[in-house]
This record gives C-alpha cells, structure tokens and sequence, in this order.
C-alpha cells in the first residue's frame, strides 16, 4: 500500500531582492495511511512551503512529492481529487453563505448541482452547522468558519486531509471543537497531515510528527518517543515535555523562544 | 473548463450582487461625468446649428464618454485580490479545475454586469431624450461593445491584481486608463483637436472605441466606425487573454 504522504529531497528556493532563500533545503517525509501526523516548527522553518508544495500551490525546486500515490508535480489534477486542502486563515468567500460554499466546492470537485447540494447537507451536519447554512459567511464566528472551511476541503471525500495551522487564532473552546471535529474526520479514514503553532495541539492530536527547522526536519517519531529519547540523551529524571523536545530540536532556549518562537510561549 | 468558469461566473455574479456599495458609483459617477460635461458644455454645442451632433443634444456626444467610464471600474479584479488576500484563491487553485477557469470566470461575470449597466445608462439617456440612430442592433452592438470594452479593462486590471496580490496597486493601477480616457476626442470630434492632441488621440486605441460608440449613436450603422472599434476590442481582448491565462498558469 502507497504511503499517504511520500516525500523525498524536496527542496524550494525562492528568489527574492536579496538573493535567493533556501526555504527548504531537502526533506523526507512518509506519512501512513489513516494516521494524523504532526509537521511543526518555528515560524519562517518551512512548515507553510512545504505544505504549499504538496498540495500543488507552490512549484518544487526539486524533489519529488507523491499523495495518495499520485506525483503532484505530473500530476497536479490527479492529487488535487485525493486531497482537501485547509489553510491558515480559513479561506472563505465572506459573502456566500455556508451552504454556497461547499455546492460550489463540490461542483468545482465534478459533483451535479443536485450531487453537490446533498454533499453540502451532509458536510453541514458533519460540522454542526445546519442552522448557521444559509447565513452568509462574513457573520460565522472563527470557530464557525474554520469548521466551514475543513467540511469544503472534505467536500469529495479526499484520502488525505492537509491543515495548515487549524486553531490559530481560536479561543479555547472553538480549537476543542476543532481537535474533535478532526478526530472525528480521521476515524472516517482519512489520513490527517498538520500543522501547528501549538504543541499540546500536536500532543493531543497526532500519532507521529516531525520537526522542521531551518528548512531541514530535525526530528521525526512520535511524541512519546521524541520525549523517551531526550529524557535518555540528556539523562533527565522525569519525561520532558513536547515543548522540551521542540525547544531542543530548534536549537531555542525558553528564554530566547520567548522573544521570537510565539508557540511556546503560551 | 467551460463548466468551471461558469460555476464560478454565478459566484463572482453573487458576489457584485451583494456588494451594491462596490456597483452603484459604477452606475452614478459616469451619470454625473455625463451631466456635468453636459451642463458645461452643451450650450457651446447647440443641437441645431453643430454638425457633428447630427441633429442631438450634446449629451448624446458625450454618451460614450460615459459608457467607456462606467466600463472601467474593473471592481472584479478587486474582488479578486480580496480572494488573494483572504486565502480563497488558493481554495479555488486547489481543486482540479483548469486554473484558466478561475479568471475566465470572473471576465463572464464582468461580461453580464457590463451589460447590465451599459443597458442602464443608455436606457436613462434615452429618457432624457437621446437616440440610438443605428436602432435596435445599433443599441446592440452599442452595450455589447461597451460590456466587452469593460472585460478588456478587467484583464488590465486583473494582471495587475495577478502581479502585485495587492489591493492599493491594482486600485493605483486603473488609474492608468483616466489618461487614455481623456486623450481622445472626448468633447470634439478628432478632426477639431489641435493638431498635438489628435496625433495622440490616433495613437489611442481608446479613440477608435469612443468612434465606433459615438457613430451607433449619432449616425445609422456606419461601419467604417463600428468595425475599427469592435477590431480594438478584439485585439486588446485577445491579448489581455492571454496575458491573464499565463498569468495565472505561472502564478506561484
């Protein structure tokens, strides 16, 4: 069976006034079908270039990128059908209602209009937003549109779910709601690749994860077992946590994430 | 990818529907442009002793002024940077749809809305007492040519939303065309211009479009007007076209 995520050498450089950026700098990444798995790191580490070259929004310097099995380099159309898209800042037209959104999704996924209006219905009570469908989405809360904008990136039933950063940005009952509502997405049976600001977020949601830094992945394992080896390598006496691990990983002390890597510090 | 644009045509539709704030001064300011430049001028220009009015009030000469303002606005390709900004244009680059279908969509919408207000305004000049000598394909071509001139306008505009993704650009941008506007024979016909201004009105290819509307107006189906002007649509249209579909094919 095909890895849901298969990634190897992938590199992006960018050109820009100063020269050219090396925004990632070769990275491997195998992310098995059915599993949620956790991509962090420190703002500016590539976590967003990476899930853009994957899901086909950003060319690939190099390297290679297969989901769901498919290329997404030769075959960008082919990867976009087994893959749902949910980035940061919940990309949603203000003006269209909720139900609006996901009828067009469909419809631009293939669905007939008559396909598409019952997709929208079921989506909608999937994420608890039947009452809320026909209110244009400029009035949803944040809660309510990234819910919005993960049920559109389900909307025909992809193999592999990205989300880019799901809860930035959420108060603490909305981001619960969310840990649910992907969970509950996942015991469907769609694989689930994230990314996130927050550590006890991947903690809570994610059976393995990896660390990028730098455009390079400086750690990759689960999260009981990134702890077990730097409780080992730096002979602590009780279980680090993630934020230990994320902290050693980038090279960042607490005081110095303090100033600049907002995820640790709240 | 026929299907796509069109889906995405009814959006941008709903879109400009429910923006009335963004389509009224599309309605109102070339209304005003048009009485104001009237009310300045038509006394200058009696109807019955000035030759190129044709027997009309001047506010007849001054009618495609007006219908070339109202189809210069390119609000579209500010919705289209909104999409940019607020991440929704990825949304729509992630689905497997011809990404050509995402600008195609938004030029069919603008198609239907430039035809919606080139109706209106010349429906509200013909209340005040103009007339569409051509008749009824005069009137025809007279919206149709106006609306098209108004998708030329938004693939202007739209490549420059494309390029910079910013709001204040694009805005800055339109700006460009009030000069091409203005450098035409847009109070006196061509051959009444210093000799300076209607080199530079030649060299406009805004001018020919500004002629063919006028001749619908003021004179029976001359074509030696009407198919200079819709030969400018064409060939700006096409490039435009193309530029927004590359555009778009390389957008990173």
């Amino acid at each position: 069976m095909d890895d849901a995520v298969r990634a190897e050498a992938m590199v992006k450089h960018y050109r820009s006034r100063t020269g050219v950026v090396e925004a990632v700098r070769g990275v491997d990444l195998r992310v098995q079908a059915g599993e949620i798995f956790g991509f962090l790191g420190p703002n500016g580490a590539g976590k967003s270039t990476m899930i853009k070259m994957l899901t086909t929004l950003l060319s690939i310097t190099s390297g290679t990128a297969r989901v769901a099995g498919v290329d997404v380099a030769r075959d960008p159309d082919g990867a976009r059908r087994r893959m749902g898209v949910a980035l940061q800042e919940a990309g949603l037209d203000p003006r269209q209602t909720g139900r609006e959104t996901l009828v067009l999704q469909g419809r631009l996924f293939g669905l007939s209009a008559h396909e598409a209006a019952a997709r929208a219905v079921e989506l909608l009570e999937l994420v608890e937003l039947v009452e809320a469908a026909d209110r244009r989405v400029k009035g949803y809360s944040g809660g309510m549109k990234r819910r919005l904008d993960l049920a559109s990136a389900l909307v025909h039933q992809p193999e592999v779910l990205f989300l880019d950063e799901p809860t930035t940005g959420l108060d603490p009952a909305s981001r619960l709601t969310v840990w649910d509502e992907v969970r509950r997405i996942n015991q469907l049976g769609t694989t689930v690749f994230l990314t996130t600001q927050y550590l006890e977020e991947a903690d809570a949601l994610c059976e393995r994860l990896a660390i990028i830094d730098d455009g390079l992945i400086v750690r990759e394992g689960t999260p009981d077992q990134l702890k077990a080896e730097l409780r080992e390598r730096l002979g602590l006496t009780s279980d680090p946590s993630l934020d230990d691990v994320f902290l050693d990983a980038t090279g960042r002390t607490r005081s110095r994430a303090a100033g600049d890597v907002q995820e640790v510090t709240a | 990818m026929i299907s796509a644009a069109w889906v995405l045509g009814q959006r941008a539709l709903r879109e400009a529907w429910r923006t009335p704030e963004a389509l009224v001064p599309t309605l109102f300011i070339p209304l005003f442009f048009l009485v104001v430049n009237v009310g300045q001028a038509g006394k200058i220009f009696p109807a019955q002793s000035t030759g190129f009015l044709k027997g009309q009030g001047y506010g007849a000469f001054q009618l495609p002024a007006s219908l070339l303002l109202a189809a210069s606005f390119g609000t579209a390709a500010l919705f289209l940077v909104e999409d940019i900004e607020g991440g929704y244009f990825d949304k729509l680059r992630s689905a497997p749809i011809a990404r050509t279908s995402i600008v195609l969509g938004r030029l069919i919408a603008e198609l239907a809305k430039g035809l919606l207000i080139s109706v209106l305004i010349v429906l509200l000049g013909m209340v005040f007492g103009i007339t569409i000598a051509s008749g009824v394909l005069g009137f025809v071509l007279l919206v149709g040519m106006t609306a098209l001139w108004s998708v030329v306008f938004v693939g202007f505009m739209q490549l420059i939303a494309l390029k910079t993704r910013s709001a204040a650009a694009t805005n800055s941008g339109g700006l460009i065309f009030f000069p091409l506007l203005f450098l035409t024979p847009n109070f006196v016909p061509r051959d009444m211009l210093t000799r300076p201004m209607e080199v530079a009105a030649s060299f406009n290819p805004v001018t020919y479009v500004m002629e063919g509307l006028r001749s619908l107006i003021l004179e029976d189906l001359e074509w030696s007007k009407i198919l200079p002007a819709f030969a400018v649509v064409a060939v700006t249209g096409a490039v435009m076209l193309a530029l927004n579909v590359r555009m778009i094919k390389r957008y990173d």
